[in-house]
């Protein structure tokens, strides 16, 4: 395989990559600190997908509103659920919140296939040609979709690691117990969070959507593989939950290439194995005693 | 009083004795007498089906009618009972117990994906039932165990060998294949691989890409790295429409053969008249110069204001061959008598009729008939299955253009 193909295929693992380590990301820190999986979190990502189409069909052509209205609506929904569902169950064993995001999973897609059909639908973006650089390609869509993607990421791991509230999300993280001592109230963490998850979920929806085509199943689709990069890059770690996706993507690209396209996700799964072999808390997970 | 419940006990086993030999009963005993025959319409009403079931349904409608109006066929009126199978294997099984089981139909018309086909087949064929449909996965042929059912568009074996003929044709050297992982467009994309390399030549690459992925660049880019001049893209509309967007974007020359039920005006809405153009669109064509086509169409564009697609044509003929069939088999026959008439009413040693009337009168006369459809010939092969005409068009500024028609089956 000649060395054009490998960057093409690379490059395209990296564009992916960085757009799906948004949602990533809101998996992760749900599981750090409401410490629960979020199965709803592909779904919250079709429902950005569809606001933005929504706002298309009816608002105006705008996709900057579009982008916006997607995370505001998704992070609503997000709270709203969180409130709703997710609080109740806190006392709970996580295994009730996880069976529980499956239900909100469901009540989400189904709310918009009642609504909006079956049938696909695709965000109105111009098609531009890719810049040529001796066969190596590289689409103007994709650098605007990265810069909004490693943005949004430097914002929140500004927020965690620069601001008071990151303090006390990472404090919640770490003992939630000690934090509520140290006078942090954990509601308010919370709200942040899923408005956090919100968003991000939101935001990486219509950036898929632009790529590909909006339809029920979107977000959904990818959940097993998001599982994968959150346990890849060590589970409830955000920096771990970016490289974990970047790598999980780039090698089911590159894989593609040596192997029939029907095995890349094989591949890209038996990266995740050899990783989680050597390092059986994922890339930067910590080790956790057990007692 | 112990007098009165031995009898009511006794009455109550031989009741329930006679309630459960009944249920031991074919479906078609109890229809035997009946004057009417009723008919199930299973149709991809909602789901990716609903661009083309509502007509589908609407063609059914309009062959009942005719039939009814002309006093039923053998006298028995047509009494239909009409279902959406959601484009769903699931509710399409469902759905297709509900019409056996409570509305004991006789035969289940209208079935549009292959998906909902190979679901329903089994359960028709357990209850004795005819089944007639447009799907096109080859196993459909292969799955018929029993000749009761009956596939009025052409298989995708015979899609991929016309696209490798039309390709051809039209002087392509260089083909690659790229086909959606399931039996419908692997079999297209197998059947176009070795068509080509039977005549000579080499398909450049073939490609099976896996489903549902937001983005296809990496395979796209391996195929167009083999330098092809034609791509035969067997695809849904959702990955069609990433695949080309990504192909457009690449800037790279090349061009696409692809179904029509994928390749249409609603591809062309998903990604613009520029990355489109040019794309060759092969699909069945319904009969246009037949009779039987002119006078359905006439009905049909009254009712829905436009002309027929080929699968509301095929739905129009299922219910006509199927009363003819009724006709030839006498008042008195179940399914599986009525089935067996299906060929000798198309067969093309008969006398060629073009509506159900002018069909009802030859077999009263006694003559052997052939019914020369509005979506085909309707020649069927021994596995029950049809091959319709094939229209090549070529989207030019948005819109399909036919360019030629190829035969189907002779």
């Amino acid at each position: 395989m000649d060395a054009v193909a490998i960057i093409n295929a690379a490059i395209n693992g990296i564009v992916i990559g960085t757009l799906m380590a948004l949602p990533v990301l809101a998996i992760t820190m749900v599981f750090g600190i409401a410490r629960f999986p979020n199965a709803a979190a592909g779904d919250y990502m079709t429902l950005g997908a569809y606001t933005a189409i929504a706002v298309q069909t009816f608002l105006s052509s705008s996709l900057v509103l579009g982008v916006l209205a997607a995370c505001l609506v998704t992070a609503l929904v997000s709270v709203f659920f969180y409130l709703w569902v997710f609080r109740t169950l806190e006392s709970r064993s996580n295994i009730s919140r996880l069976i529980a995001s499956i239900g909100v999973a469901f009540v989400v897609r189904n709310t918009i296939t009642f609504f909006a059909g079956q049938d696909q639908y695709n965000l109105d973006v111009p098609l531009v040609r890719a810049w040529n650089f001796d066969g190596i390609r590289i689409l103007p869509t994709d650098l605007y979709i990265m810069a909004i993607a490693i943005g949004a990421l430097a914002l929140v791991f500004y927020v965690l690691h620069g601001t008071p509230l990151g303090r006390r999300m990472r404090a919640v993280a770490d003992n939630p117990d000690l934090a509520a001592v140290s006078g942090i109230r954990s509601r308010r963490v919370m709200l942040y969070l899923w408005v956090l998850c919100g968003v991000f979920c939101g935001l990486g929806g219509v950036l898929l959507g632009i790529k590909a085509v909006v339809v029920p199943e979107l977000g959904f689709e990818l959940l097993m593989p998001m599982f994968a990069a959150v346990i890849l890059g060590g589970i409830g770690n955000p920096l771990g939950a970016v490289i974990g996706t970047l790598l999980f993507s780039v090698s089911q690209e590159i894989a593609s290439l040596y192997v029939g396209p029907a095995y890349k996700i094989v591949m890209a799964f038996l990266v995740l194995l050899l990783v989680l072999l050597f390092r059986p808390q994922g890339i930067f997970g910590r080790v956790m005693a057990a007692r | 009083m112990s007098h009165s419940i031995n009898t009511s006990r006794r009455r109550f086993v031989s009741s329930s004795a006679a309630i459960t030999a009944a249920t031991f009963l074919p479906f078609n005993a109890w229809s035997q007498q009946s004057s009417v025959f009723r008919l199930g319409a299973l149709n991809s009403i909602t789901g990716v089906g609903g661009p083309y079931g509502p007509a589908m349904l609407e063609s059914i409608r309009i062959a009942v009618d005719e039939v009814n109006a002309a006093g039923g066929a053998a006298g028995r009126r047509i009494e239909l009972f009409a279902e959406d199978d959601q484009t769903k294997p699931d509710a399409a099984v469902l759905a297709v117990k509900k019409l056996i089981e409570i509305n004991r139909v006789e035969a289940v018309v209208g079935i549009w994906p292959s998906s909902v086909g190979l679901a329903v087949m089994p359960i028709t064929n357990n209850a004795g039932l005819i089944m007639m449909n447009t799907c096109g996965a080859p196993e459909m042929q292969v799955e018929n165990k029993r000749g009761l059912a009956w596939m009025f568009q052409a298989s995708n074996a015979v899609f991929g060998r016309a696209f490798a003929q039309i390709a051809r044709q039209r002087g392509f050297k260089r083909p690659a294949v790229m086909a959606f992982n399931n039996s419908t467009f692997v079999g297209l994309a197998n059947y176009f691989k070795e068509t080509w390399e039977a005549e000579g030549g080499k398909v450049t690459d073939l490609v099976i890409y896996e489903p549902n992925q937001t983005s296809y660049r990496t395979e796209l880019n391996r195929v167009l790295a083999t330098k092809p001049d034609i791509i035969a893209l067997g695809s849904y509309r959702p990955d069609a429409t990433i695949i080309l967007k990504e192909w457009f974007q690449t800037g790279q020359d090349c061009s696409f053969i692809m179904p029509g039920w994928t390749a249409n005006e609603g591809l062309v809405e998903a990604i613009g008249k520029e990355a489109t153009e040019g794309i060759i669109s092969v699909s069945n064509v319904a009969a246009n110069e037949h009779p039987a086509y002119k006078s359905y169409a006439e009905r049909f564009r009254a009712k829905l204001k436009r002309d027929p697609d080929v699968f509301a044509a095929q739905s129009y003929d299922m219910v006509i061959t199927l009363a003819l069939a009724i006709e030839a088999a006498g008042a008195q026959a179940g399914p599986i008598d009525v089935n067996s008439k299906i060929r000798d009413v198309t067969g093309q040693d008969g006398d060629r009729i073009d509506s159900f009337v002018q069909g009802r009168d030859a077999i009263k006369a006694g003559k052997k008939i052939n019914y020369e459809g509005a979506s085909s010939k309707l020649i069927f092969n021994d596995r029950g299955a049809t091959v319709p005409d094939f229209g090549v068009s070529e989207i030019r500024n948005g819109k399909l253009v036919l360019k030629e028609t190829v035969a189907g089956s002779a």
